[in-house]
């Protein structure tokens, strides 16, 4: 008897449910290699020749697939490109001519040879993504194997009816060769989420579990399967029942995912009708797109470092303004708030020689360092004020400790203002200044320096670690690290108070404010402005959308109530799970893919 | 000493990996289309004192060049000069990616 509702897990590799008939692809053939040495000369040229012509005729294979793939993925074509130049690498094919030549060996060995070296060269590549690409070499490797063994290549195509394609491996090429209409999903036993088929079913928004063990072994052909590409679970056999309530989580999901497409172009608003920015985290001027694309209110933390650390010597005043000016005129006229120079010392390479510190966190970094470096700080100031002709910029200080950081941080800006009035730039006097709020010394004095400051922007990740004093990249403290403890929630809210008396915005900038988990307490205890990972601002805009003030508020409240951190979160989560079942099912599986 | 022949020009510069993914395949892909523009002229990427062909996929991967790696590109032969300026100038524009 075949038993019901069999249970696999494997990776969640691209989101949906699919209900389907398996369809298990054998593995290729290839394992055992023969080896037949060459006793003539005629026969290495002969068989050179055979090893050319199977090049020739994967050549045309290829450029066949080329041009057979389907619309839809026409961007992913240059995956067949890279394999006709690995096809012609020397390394692959001098390199097999070579071994046919000199060792006397048929070319399925030399060519196995060949392949072995590579493979052994690509194990000591420390980048896994630049590492990945041997799947590329052997994908190419494998073609020309199955052309010298006349078998030609397996094909994928031939589904016949549509059907969960169930592979040990489905290489990008084979992938690419996959038509929505034909394959409902697919399951893998290798990869992981971020391998190319991944990012293609991804494309195609078919549901695909990847890093499935065993999967070609346990799952048979003709069997009756769900894909939960959400949570990577595969279901073999589901009887009446289970197949009742994955249809009933299909509907959710898909209701839920055409919400969020819908939601993310429109303002978040409360459903007592409090607006709350939601703002977008950018590090290049290319992110704006995407910023854009999820409906952002504005760039509310650019980070400015790149230019500095990507090459030896200092950016020019130029090229640091045409970047932001790209970022502000592609954003006017919502806001965009540019962050200054946030490293150390220590991060540049030349010119500027500064020792190694002890501990960096605690160093010469952020305003510190360009109240130091002026000449490096000016320079970025100018940057900044030029930019401000093209749009709506906000320039802040990070690291902000004391009130004379933050009267030298705007003297200076003063100061460039006069430089560009005599060159005769144009750039918005009236440019708003902000203190990152991120230094316990910094909540204490919120009240004075909010007097100084046009707006606060609370910096969480740095906050949290000065604050609880966590390193979060140490193992052995990293659950420590916890954005809900009592005294973090404490500082939020003596910081958003600071800036009511003053009358000054309290925006939140680091990674707990792009967590929908946090967003109700976070607008209970008054931020009214998020800025995080442009893929989090349809989620959070939902969940905004969903609350309303008044019982964000409560919530804030309750969880100011609690004593330990283990308290908050275990009451933060459950009211979040039951008042948003809908949202905590999904969110989790869909943390590291783009919603829509 | 007499000068039997010309030498023919040696250029080198300096480069430094921008993109956020590093040389993985689609950027050495266009290195070898710029390189193979250039006949008769050897172009070499060398990274610590290792070497690539600016031709071989293979061997500019294995190079293993994440972002943030410094890299030579060394050219020699008559077309020298424009076949550096011409692969550091892919460099500067990160690949067209980000």
């Amino acid at each position: 008897m075949i038993q019901k509702n069999r249970v696999l897990q494997g990776i969640g590799a691209s989101p949906g449910i699919v209900l389907g008939t398996a369809q298990v692809l054998s593995p290729r053939e290839g394992a055992q290699v023969s080896v037949r040495l060459l006793y003539s000369p005629q026969e290495v040229a002969a068989e050179q020749e055979r090893f050319r012509e199977a090049v020739d005729q994967t050549t045309q294979e290829l450029k066949r697939l080329k041009h057979e793939i389907p619309r839809e993925l026409q961007e992913h074509s240059h995956i067949l490109d890279l394999h006709l130049i690995i096809l012609r690498d020397p390394m692959l094919l001098k390199e097999t001519l070579r071994l046919i030549q000199e060792q006397n060996l048929n070319a399925e060995r030399a060519l196995y040879q060949a392949f072995q070296k590579i493979k052994e060269l690509f194990q000591r590549i420390g980048d896994p993504y630049i590492q990945g690409r041997v799947q590329d070499v052997e994908e190419v490797y494998r073609r020309l194997m199955g052309q010298l063994s006349g078998r030609g290549s397996r094909g994928l195509l031939a589904l016949g009816r549509p059907a969960i394609v169930v592979a040990r491996d489905l290489s990008p090429a084979e992938t690419t060769q996959m038509s929505a209409s034909q394959v409902l999903g697919f399951i893998t036993e290798r990869g992981g989420k971020t391998s190319h088929t991944a990012i293609i079913a991804n494309a195609l928004e078919i549901p695909a579990v990847v890093g499935l063990d065993n999967a070609t072994l346990e799952i048979v052909s003709g069997e009756e399967i769900i894909v939960d590409g959400l949570t990577g679970l595969v279901i073999l056999n589901p009887d009446e029942g289970m197949r009742r309530t994955y249809a009933a989580r299909r509907e959710e999901f898909a209701e839920f995912k055409a919400q969020l497409a819908q939601g993310c172009a429109l303002p978040a608003v409360t459903s007592d009708g409090r607006a709350i920015r939601v703002l977008a985290n950018i590090e290049l001027p290319e992110e704006v797109g995407l910023a854009l694309k999820y409906g952002a209110d504005g760039v509310g933390l650019y980070r400015t470092e790149f230019l500095y650390l990507r090459q030896r010597s200092l950016p020019t005043e130029e090229e640091l303004f045409e970047d932001y000016r790209k970022v502000v005129a592609a954003m006017a006229p919502l806001p965009v708030t540019i962050r200054t120079l946030d490293v150390g010392g220590d991060k540049f390479l030349s010119p500027l020689a500064y020792p190694q510190e002890m501990n960096p966190a605690l160093g010469l970094r952020a305003i510190r360092f360009s109240l130091k470096e002026r000449k490096i700080f000016r320079t970025q100031l100018k940057a900044i004020l030029r930019a401000s002709a093209f749009g709506e910029v906000r320039v802040m200080f990070p690291l902000i400790s004391s009130l004379r950081e933050l009267q030298e941080g705007r003297q200076l800006l003063e100061e460039v203002k006069e430089d560009l009035k005599r060159e005769g730039r144009s750039f918005n006097a009236g440019l708003t200044v902000g203190a990152m709020i991120e230094v316990p010394a910094a909540v204490t004095l919120a009240g004075l320096l909010a007097q100084q400051a046009d707006f606060f922007s609370i910096g969480t990740n740095d906050l949290i670690q000065y604050a609880l004093a966590i390193d979060r990249v140490n193992k052995q403290v990293a659950d420590m690290y916890q954005p809900l403890h009592p005294a973090v929630m404490r500082m939020v809210q003596q910081v958003v108070q600071a800036g009511r008396d003053a009358g000054i915005s309290v925006a939140m900038c680091g990674e707990m404010a792009g967590e929908p988990l946090y967003i109700p307490v976070l607008l209970g205890l008054g931020v009214e402005e998020l800025s995080m990972n442009a893929l989090a601002i349809p989620l959070v805009k939902r969940v905004i959308r969903l609350i309303s003030l008044t019982e964000a508020q409560e919530m804030a409240h309750q969880a100011l109530t609690r004593t330990t951190v283990e308290e908050v979160n275990d009451y933060v989560t459950r009211e979040m799970d039951r008042r948003f079942p809908e949202i905590f099912r999904f969110a989790h599986s869909l943390a590291n893919h783009s919603p829509i | 000493m007499d000068q039997k022949k010309e030498k023919p020009p040696v250029v080198q510069k300096e480069l430094w990996v921008e993109n956020r993914l590093g040389l993985h395949a689609r950027p050495v892909a266009k290195i070898i289309a710029l390189a193979q523009q250039f006949e008769g002229t050897a172009i070499t990427l060398e990274k610590d004192g290792a070497k690539a062909d600016a031709r071989n996929m293979l061997s500019i991967l294995a190079l293993d060049c994440p972002q943030g790696t410094r890299l030579v590109v060394k050219a020699v032969g008559p077309q020298a000069r424009e076949a550096a300026a011409v692969i550091s100038g892919l460099f500067a524009r990160k690949f067209g990616e980000t």
